[in-house]
């Protein structure tokens, strides 16, 4: 059995002395997706640069098929590339931009068809693009140039940094045909990091959650950000600003960040209450269905007021109630699910 | 007014008519400044490369010291250049004094803080993210280095060109380590500077244009290697 692709061990990384990341351990299979979702400053694209080699961890290690790397090591370049959100490009040519990975490879093969191939990838038409200077290109034709510039060389490792935030749908649409594209052709593994958790649940083997430089669980989670209000009956509550309130049990402070499992929350059936073991309900409408790629779960977005909560959705009431976007629900849990970071 | 315009006339007749003496000025001051310049861009760009793209201890400081020199006064410059080349100089074996060698060291020394302040500029302006991206597409230290060096490129000619300009319209550095010696060290400056002294205008507008005419050509040049 080959050895994972990335072990991930005791990691912690400290920009100017502030520690930004602490992954004790991850785990990335060969030819795997594995999405990582969060709030901005969670950490994701710390770890992505860490797993690009382009930053030295400053405590733990990262194993590359099995065996230490560091940044510049023969094991690591050429194997390991990493698309960021801007589209940052060379002051040269699409062509030289593209053919760039080639040329410091020492690639010896014909760089025009190698590039051309990519350009065709990423959507773009050779013969229009390849002549263009860099400056001479939209955002998403930019940012799918960069990506071109990544899958000619064939890697091993594909990691993308919100590779979509920055383009208009049709760009986002070719970079993620694109990105797929590479696992498939040649077992590229993926590692994404996006607020699209839609789009991550749909593709991805595992999504890992990242809050405040720490792993916070994986697959479908729900984020409730504070500030929590005390109430009469000692609980605390999210305003929602429609008039409800999500209640849960007692924050460690008032700006703590509640963690719920899709599991623990249920949509109740048509005249059914909350029962003396889900002590809490609120009112919301689904505005999606979706089903999950390796269980095959069925999972229903909830939109209360103005968050959207994941709950998955069991076998014995998808029978005994009809579920459709636009659909009103009433939702239960119980406050003392909810865990706190 | 009449002088002015007369002074062009023949300046025009001595340029085209090849006087020697004008050539001469010219051809030393070409001669001169390509040294120093060829000097100074050897030894100034890794130094503000380094300066503009590594962090290390008393950057801060040499930053400081750099800009500093910026302001070197031409006859300071001079004054320092000649102690040290002049006979009872710790150079003067070496029997630079008067001598084109001995103005080129001079501007060297003008045009060297030009080159390393304007080129470590426009490495500190270059952006955060192309570190990662020439990492990414696996560049390694060397290659990683020097791209960064050519996608600053016209910044570092920018550089160049100002320090070029500064020496080439010097004039204490040329007065005091070549001496203005006719035929031999005296520049398009010392000569201007003499001949306008001597009531000549007409030579003193001829040099000058000829500083315009190389300054417009520079530029041309720059503007050329931009669009490539």
């Amino acid at each position: 059995m080959p050895p994972p692709t990335y072990r991930i061990e005791n990691l912690v990384h400290r920009y100017n002395n502030q520690p930004v990341l602490a992954v004790d351990r991850l785990e990335i299979e060969p030819a795997s997706i594995v999405g990582l979702v969060g709030p901005n400053g969670g950490g994701k694209s710390t770890l992505l640069k860490l797993m690009a080699f382009i930053l030295r961890p400053t405590e733990g290690t990262i194993l590359f098929n099995g065996a230490p790397a560091a940044p510049f090591d023969e094991s690591v370049r050429f194997r390991v590339t990493l698309l960021t959100q801007d589209p940052y490009l060379m002051k040269r040519t699409v062509f030289n931009n593209i053919a760039y990975g080639l040329k410091v490879r020492g690639d010896q093969e014909d760089w025009t068809q190698a590039v051309h191939a990519a350009l065709t990838m990423v959507g773009l038409d050779p013969n229009i693009f390849s002549r263009r200077q860099w400056n001479e290109l939209s955002g998403g034709e930019a940012q799918r140039v960069a990506l071109a510039a990544r899958l000619v060389l064939k890697p091993r490792v594909l990691l993308l940094d919100e590779p979509t935030a920055s383009v208009d749908a049709a760009s986002s649409e070719l970079i993620r045909a694109a990105a797929l594209g590479a696992r498939s052709e040649w077992g590229t593994t993926l590692a994404i990091a996006s607020h699209d958790r839609e789009w991550l649940y749909d593709v991805c083997d595992e999504v890992l959650h990242l809050f405040k430089g720490k792993p916070a669980g994986t697959g479908r989670s729900n984020m409730i950000f504070g500030p929590w209000i005390p109430e009469d009956n000692g609980r605390y509550a999210k305003l929602l600003g429609n008039g409800g309130r999500m209640t849960v049990s007692a924050p460690p402070n008032a700006d703590a960040t509640a963690f719920i499992d899709p599991a623990a929350i249920r949509i109740l059936g048509k005249g059914e209450t909350a029962s003396s073991t889900d002590s809490v309900s609120v009112h919301g409408t689904i505005t999606r269905l979706s089903l999950e790629k390796r269980r095959g779960d069925l999972f229903a977005d909830v939109r209360v007021g103005p968050l959207t909560l994941v709950v998955r959705v069991v076998e014995s009431h998808l029978a005994a109630m009809t579920l459709h976007r636009g659909w009103p629900v009433t939702i239960a849990y119980r406050p003392e699910n909810i865990r706190w970071r | 007014m009449d002088f002015i315009f007369v002074g062009f006339i023949e300046a025009f007749s001595l340029l085209l008519g090849g006087d020697d003496q004008t050539w001469s000025a010219v051809a030393a001051t070409i001669k001169a400044s390509s040294g120093s310049m060829v000097a100074s861009l050897i030894l100034g760009v890794p130094l503000g490369f380094t300066l503009g793209y590594f962090d290390f201890p008393a950057k801060r400081q040499a930053r400081l010291l750099v800009d500093t020199a910026l302001a070197l006064p031409t006859v300071f410059i001079g004054l320092v250049v000649y102690a040290f080349i002049s006979k009872r100089g710790p150079l003067g074996e070496m029997g630079l004094l008067f001598t084109l060698p001995g103005i080129a060291i001079g501007q060297t020394i003008l045009a060297l803080p030009v080159v390393i302040a304007l080129s470590a500029t426009a490495v500190e302006s270059m952006d955060r993210h192309l570190r990662t991206l020439l990492i990414s597409l696996g560049a390694n230290r060397r290659q990683l280095l020097l791209s960064s060096l050519w996608e600053v490129r016209y910044g570092v000619l920018a550089a160049g060109l100002t320090a070029y300009g500064r020496v080439m319209t010097e004039v204490g550095i040329s007065m005091m380590v070549g001496g203005n010696i006719k035929w031999h060290t005296r520049t398009i400056t010392t000569a201007i500077a003499l001949e306008t002294g001597k009531g000549m205008f007409a030579t003193g507008i001829a040099l000058g244009l000829v500083l315009i005419a190389i300054a417009f050509g520079v530029n041309v040049c720059l503007s050329f290697l931009r669009k490539k």
